[in-house]
């Protein structure tokens, strides 16, 4: 497989590493090393998907729906298939006569009016009816993408189109169904109670309560969806080259749909993957219709979705709520109770990440102490594109409606908002702390992270950007400056047992038990190899994340090594286990245990192998700075003896794997959210920011003048990298809180389906962030770090929208951040009411 | 380019034209629709050039035209006939050995998943041959047009800053 490092990059790189320079000397895990990765997409020589076109191979064009909802009436295809460039075309008629509906629709979780579980199927092609616009209708092949839409305009829908619905509130009211033979809009609704809710509503002093709204948003990667998909007569089997993301996860999705075996499909994904942010585990409707059309014409056949088809009908989109949410609160600033309610609209179906409306569960109340905490939402259904999962999966809308009530609940006590928060932190001596949704906080101080951005922002108060004097001077032109930090909870290392609790009989799990528990490990292989260099193989898909760079590092450390000497690979989804992979800001902390694991097991094989060439007791070896040495004579075989020597045993011992077992697993203090299938996250990564954000009362427009920012992941192994990733997720977050939105007309229509409409942050809209980091180690953890991918996502928005609360406290606007993104035109209708 | 209903079909014209790419000639027949985009991916097989929109907004298509940076998706490539074209591909030194720009990015950590990247790098290029020495409001400006999801454009700045200093040298 291509894309494995070249070696002479590494060289180059750990030469400029800071702390290690000598193989056994001191760690590489810990420092900056430049990534492995870099050379190979600096030179333009990385290959993405959408660089693999093999020989013979043809090209796939949809036919999409213009309509949000609509009978289909009669597709006709004979005008199309007499083009001569055209080699096939395929409506749902075609393939429901061969292969399998996706194993993602609703039927898996949908219980109909009646309350009793329905069957609903979702063809890869709309089958009688389009739900949304953007949905395919027909594929077409050709021999190139240019041939293939022409065609496809030769293809022609006649529809009867029917009235959309296209907001998740009223969806709830069923005026217009989605799905006739469920008869609701609402597939999944669930309400759960921790603690005594009742009575902490009713004892408290006040109870404050708000309603929030998060637009619709998603990951929308620089690179869209890709497959070349290859179906092989001879071994009636599949290859499917795409970019899917957790491909030894999901690709059940596919060999599913197609109705074959695991082993006959084989997903491969490219070593360098345009970034996912979690929005590609649900690309494969295009991997299947590509497969299909693959087997129709025994070519390969590839797909490239282009930016309109993404934003459109890609089934990218994510989270789109309506909050409504209270928190019972006494005069003296204590938070009693939180209740949260909330609709999701997933779109026309709800697909993989249905657990996204549960993660909030594993930091319900934030860094906050409230022990008594209601959660419930509606799932529903509209004539929209459908939902994946995005950094954060959720998290992020649930932290920002959450401080906004805080801001709230501030107000109505009359408390500075800082000051209400500090009261109410979960202080170091609680923990681990169990939240009542039970999940369980690792370890932290976020007391003193309050502190310390508190300094930072008091040194902005003084001659900075907050000096009383600017802003005193920019309220003069208009400009209302602020900022309101907090501390906020980024959960990490998702288990993956509780992931099925909607397809769960949930009445059962309260008394289920513990042995039940069915998590995935991470797997990691090695083999030593003749050339005395390690050639490792991670059983996930990357995009970005430096996961070559960062098993070269931990496995150089354990096995005395240096990083240039390690290879890293990706192995497919056939020669993969079934497994998590790449997501849930699993990574450094699986791939940490996983490494260590392997590692050891390595070790041991090494010195039996010594131990057998020398005739030796095993006693009389000892592995030590990348070989093993015999003790009595001092005589040393290096790797690359071993891997000669072990060259012609049956049983290969140089070459090993092991399967980590997640870390919440061993901990009695997760048994009770592991049973119940409550979200297991058993990192905490935190941090608080203080976004100086600058409000022009004339046009709503907000700036952001400096992202300040103190974060905690635990032990951070390779520093760049961590900043890296708080980098992108702070930018993402900053997005999300002003620009992005895939609004949608009354009728269904989208209106953002170019990214002239749908505005990503640029570099002139990105601010200058400013970041501090601690590390307080997870003592879950091999190495003590924590989950780390999502957290900018999590906690900027929420930082953004509270500052802005801040800045327009001195004009009394009600709320002014209660709708994500803060969009110029929504806040200064706000300004102008609270002017009246 | 629709067919009639007695399915007669005029295969696409063509349309020969020759563009030096990376100080080569290529001389090709193409369709007049052709992006120079796809043309430089299919036909010159320089998949560094990255397409990510396909309608100007991105940039990871930037190449230089006769020395301007340009988005390649904007253009066909009979537009190029005549023209020299520079890419990714042509910046790295024959030995092998980096860019002072790539060198850069590598060593700030200016790319993760890299997919925008052969676009900052010939902007960058641009940048710098036009001011050596560019502040902080100037690069902003210099590399508006490009998009990177992943990085948050902090070590970008650093990338570019460093590239300059590496440059002047
Ligand atoms: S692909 Fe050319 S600007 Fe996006
Ligand atoms: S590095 Fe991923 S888009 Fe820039």
């Amino acid at each position: 497989m291509s894309g494995s490092q070249p070696t002479e990059v590494a060289g180059e790189a750990e030469a400029d590493a800071p702390a290690a320079t000598e193989a056994g000397e001191e760690s590489f895990t810990g420092t900056s090393l430049p990534r492995v990765e870099d050379h190979r997409i600096l030179t333009g020589e990385a290959e993405y998907i959408h660089d693999v076109t093999p020989e013979d191979c043809l090209h796939m064009a949809l036919v999409r729906s213009m309509h949000a909802h609509a009978e289909i009436v009669d597709i006709e295809t004979s005008e199309a298939e007499t083009h001569p460039e055209c080699e096939l075309v395929m409506t749902a008629e075609d393939l429901k006569a061969e292969y399998n509906p996706m194993p993602t629709g609703v039927g898996r979780i949908a219980t109909g009016a009646s309350g009793e579980a329905v069957e609903l199927p979702e063809w890869s092609l709309a089958d009688e009816k389009v739900r949304f616009v953007g949905e395919p209708v027909a594929l077409v092949v050709a021999s190139n993408r240019y041939a293939a839409e022409d065609v496809a305009d030769l293809v022609t829908v006649e529809y009867d189109t029917l009235e959309a619905v296209a907001d998740g509130m009223a969806a709830r009211e069923d005026e217009v169904v989605v799905h006739e033979s469920i008869g609701t809009n609402v597939v999944d609704h669930e309400r759960i109670e921790f603690g005594d809710l009742q009575t902490a509503f009713e004892d408290a002093d006040h109870v404050v309560s708000g309603e929030y709204s998060w637009g619709r948003i998603s990951g929308v990667p620089l690179e869209t969806a890709g497959v070349v998909a290859t179906y092989d007569d001879e071994t009636d089997s599949f290859d499917v080259d795409c970019n899917i993301q957790l491909h030894t996860l999901v690709d059940d999705t596919i060999y599913e749909t197609l109705g074959y075996d695991a082993d006959d499909v084989r997903v491969n994904v490219p070593a360098d993957v345009g970034g996912s942010y979690g929005t590609k585990i649900a690309i494969h409707r295009y991997c299947c219709l590509a497969a299909m059309a693959s087997q129709q014409l025994e070519r390969p056949v590839k797909f490239e979705e282009d930016r309109i088809e993404n934003l459109q009908g890609g089934d990218v989109h994510s989270s789109d709520r309506e909050y409504e949410i209270q928190m019972a609160v006494d005069d003296d600033g204590t938070m009693r109770g939180l209740d949260v309610w909330f609709v999701d609209d997933f779109g026309a179906f709800p697909r993989y990440p249905i657990n996204q409306v549960l993660k909030p569960l594993s930091v319900v109340t934030n860094s906050y102490r409230i022990d008594h905490v209601g959660y419930e939402y509606d799932l529903v259904l509209t004539n929209k594109t459908s939902q994946t999962a995005y950094r954060g999966f959720g998290v992020d809308p649930h932290i920002y409606a959450l401080e906004m009530i805080v801001d709230e609940a501030a107000r109505e006590i009359g408390m500075d908002p800082t000051e209400f928060r500090r009261r109410n932190l979960i202080t170091p001596d609680q923990m681990p702390y169990t939240l009542p949704s039970k999940n369980v906080y690792d370890s932290g101080d976020y007391p003193a992270t309050l502190d310390r951005i508190q300094e930072i922002v008091a040194d902005e108060r003084d001659g900075g950007l907050l000096d009383p004097d600017v802003v005193a001077e920019k309220r003069e032109e208009g400009k209302y400056r602020g900022v309101q930090p907090s501390v906020i909870i980024e959960p990490g290392v998702s288990g993956s047992d509780w992931t099925d609790r909607q397809r769960s009989n949930r009445e059962a799990l309260d008394s289920r038990s513990r042995e039940e528990v069915d998590e995935l490990p991470e797997h990691l292989r090695a083999e030593l190899r003749e050339d005395g260099t390690v050639r490792a193989y991670l059983a996930t898909d990357s995009s970005g994340q430096g996961h070559q760079t960062l098993v070269s590092q931990l496995l150089a450390d354990e096995l005395e090594i240096l990083p240039s000497e390690i290879e890293v690979d990706y192995l497919d989804s056939v020669d993969a286990p079934t497994e998590y992979g790449s997501a849930a800001s699993r990574m450094a902390v699986m791939l940490s245990g996983a490494t260590v694991g392997l590692a050891e097991r390595l070790v041991e094989n090494a010195e039996e192998l010594a131990a057998d060439g020398w005739g030796v007791s095993i006693d009389d070896v000892a592995y030590r700075d990348g070989g093993v040495e015999r003790i009595d004579t001092g005589e040393t075989l290096s790797l690359a003896d071993l891997a000669e020597l072990d060259a012609d045993r049956d049983e290969r011992l140089t070459v090993a794997s092991y399967d980590y077992d997640h870390p919440a697993l061993e901990r009695e203090e997760f048994d009770d959210a592991l049973r119940r299938k409550l979200p297991v996250y058993p990192t905490a990564a935190f941090g608080a920011n203080a976004p100086i954000v600058e409000v022009d009362v004339e046009t709503g427009e907000v700036e952001i003048l400096k992202f300040h920012t103190v974060r905690d992941c635990g032990t951070m192994l390779n520093p760049t990298i961590v900043e890296g990733q708080a980098h992108g997720g702070i930018a993402q977050g900053v997005g999300a809180a002003l620009l992005e939105e895939f609004g949608y007309e009354e009728d269904g229509q989208p209106q953002a389906i170019t990214l002239f409409d749908y505005l990503l942050p640029s570099i002139e809209t990105v601010p200058e962030i400013e970041m501090e980091h601690t590390e307080t180690p997870s003592p879950y953890t091999e190495t003590g770090a924590k989950g780390v991918g999502e957290g900018g996502m999590i906690d900027a928005p929420a930082s953004i929208a509270t500052s802005i609360n801040a800045a327009l406290e001195p004009l009394s606007v009600d709320e002014p951040a209660d709708r994500i993104p803060v969009a110029p035109d929504h806040l200064l209708s706000k300004i102008r009411e609270a002017e009246e | 380019m629709r067919t009639d209903s007695t399915g007669e079909y005029d295969a696409p014209e063509r349309r020969e034209i020759t563009v030096t790419v990376n100080g080569e000639a290529v001389t090709a027949a193409v369709e007049p629709r052709v992006k120079l985009s796809d043309f430089l991916r299919s036909e010159c097989g320089l998949t560094g050039v990255r397409v990510g929109c396909e309608h100007g907004v991105c940039g990871a298509c930037t190449v230089q035209q006769d020395g301007r940076a340009i988005k390649s998706c904007l253009s066909y490539a009979v537009q190029a006939d005549g023209a020299e074209v520079e890419t990714v591909e042509g910046l790295a030194d024959e030995d092998g050995s980096l860019h002072p720009i790539q060198e850069a990015f590598h060593e700030t950590h200016a790319l993760q998943c890299g997919f925008c990247t052969s676009g900052f790098v010939v902007a960058t290029k641009e940048l710098l041959e036009e001011n050596p020495d560019p502040s902080r409001e100037e690069i902003e400006r210099g590399l508006a047009d490009n998009i990177c999801r992943c990085t948050g454009y902090q070590n970008i700045y650093e990338a570019v800053e460093r590239a300059a200093a590496k440059m002047r040298e």
